[in-house]
């Protein structure tokens, strides 16, 4: 028994650094992957950038009101309301994040 | 462009080469406006999460100490009523 545990020790510390090796170089081309993308598309807007959002906010009411939605493709209000979705999901995200917990409040 | 990938370390065969494109597409330029939104809605969703966490605390906190008052008094009625129970029933193994 004391044998066998002692065996097990010595595996795991022969062996841990090997996992933490191959989990290192597994991880890393995914790693980079993401961090091609991230870079581009995750990144927070440049305070230059908001007077355009705010020039598309304005242009998107303007044709809501000129009756552009009978034109819309079903495809296209699709695409719109995933979009919508998502940017749901970031509030959601972000009331984790403010409580401090993954499911519900800790109180 | 096509970046080419550094993907030495996929090629053993101990690993299941999940990513199989060879070329990556270009990564998407999102609109400022929905950059904005996405921000936002983090923002607000952080403030949101942490107001409500500090309206709830002292809410459950009250009512854990209510909860602790009530079962004191239910645990000594029950005494007293086990008391009185054992001190009036008939037996002969007393």
């Amino acid at each position: 028994m004391a044998q066998a545990a002692q065996r097990l020790i010595q595996r795991v510390a022969t062996q841990a650094p090997q996992l933490a090796s191959a989990a290192v170089t597994y991880s890393r081309p995914r790693l980079a992957t993401f961090w091609h993308y991230a870079k581009v598309e995750l990144v927070p807007p440049t305070p230059a950038e908001i007077p355009k959002a705010i020039d598309s906010m304005k242009a998107m009411v303007k044709s809501f009101q000129s009756g552009h939605l009978a034109q819309l493709t079903v495809k296209e209000a699709l695409r719109n309301g995933l979009v919508a979705t998502e940017v749901l999901m970031w509030f959601y995200i972000g009331e984790i994040i403010g409580r401090g917990s993954l499911i519900g409040y800790n109180v | 462009p096509i970046i080419p990938r550094g993907g030495g370390a996929l090629s053993r065969a101990s690993f299941p080469a999940r990513c199989g494109v060879a070329e990556m597409v270009p990564p998407v330029q999102v609109s400022p406006l929905i950059k904005f939104t996405r921000y936002s809605a983090l923002l607000v969703g952080m403030l949101y999460g942490k107001t409500r966490y500090d309206y709830l605390k002292p809410v459950a906190e009250e009512e854990r100490r209510i909860e602790s008052e009530e079962k004191k008094k239910r645990e000594e009625l029950e005494r007293i009523a086990k008391e009185l129970a054992e001190a009036s029933e008939d037996s002969i193994l007393k």
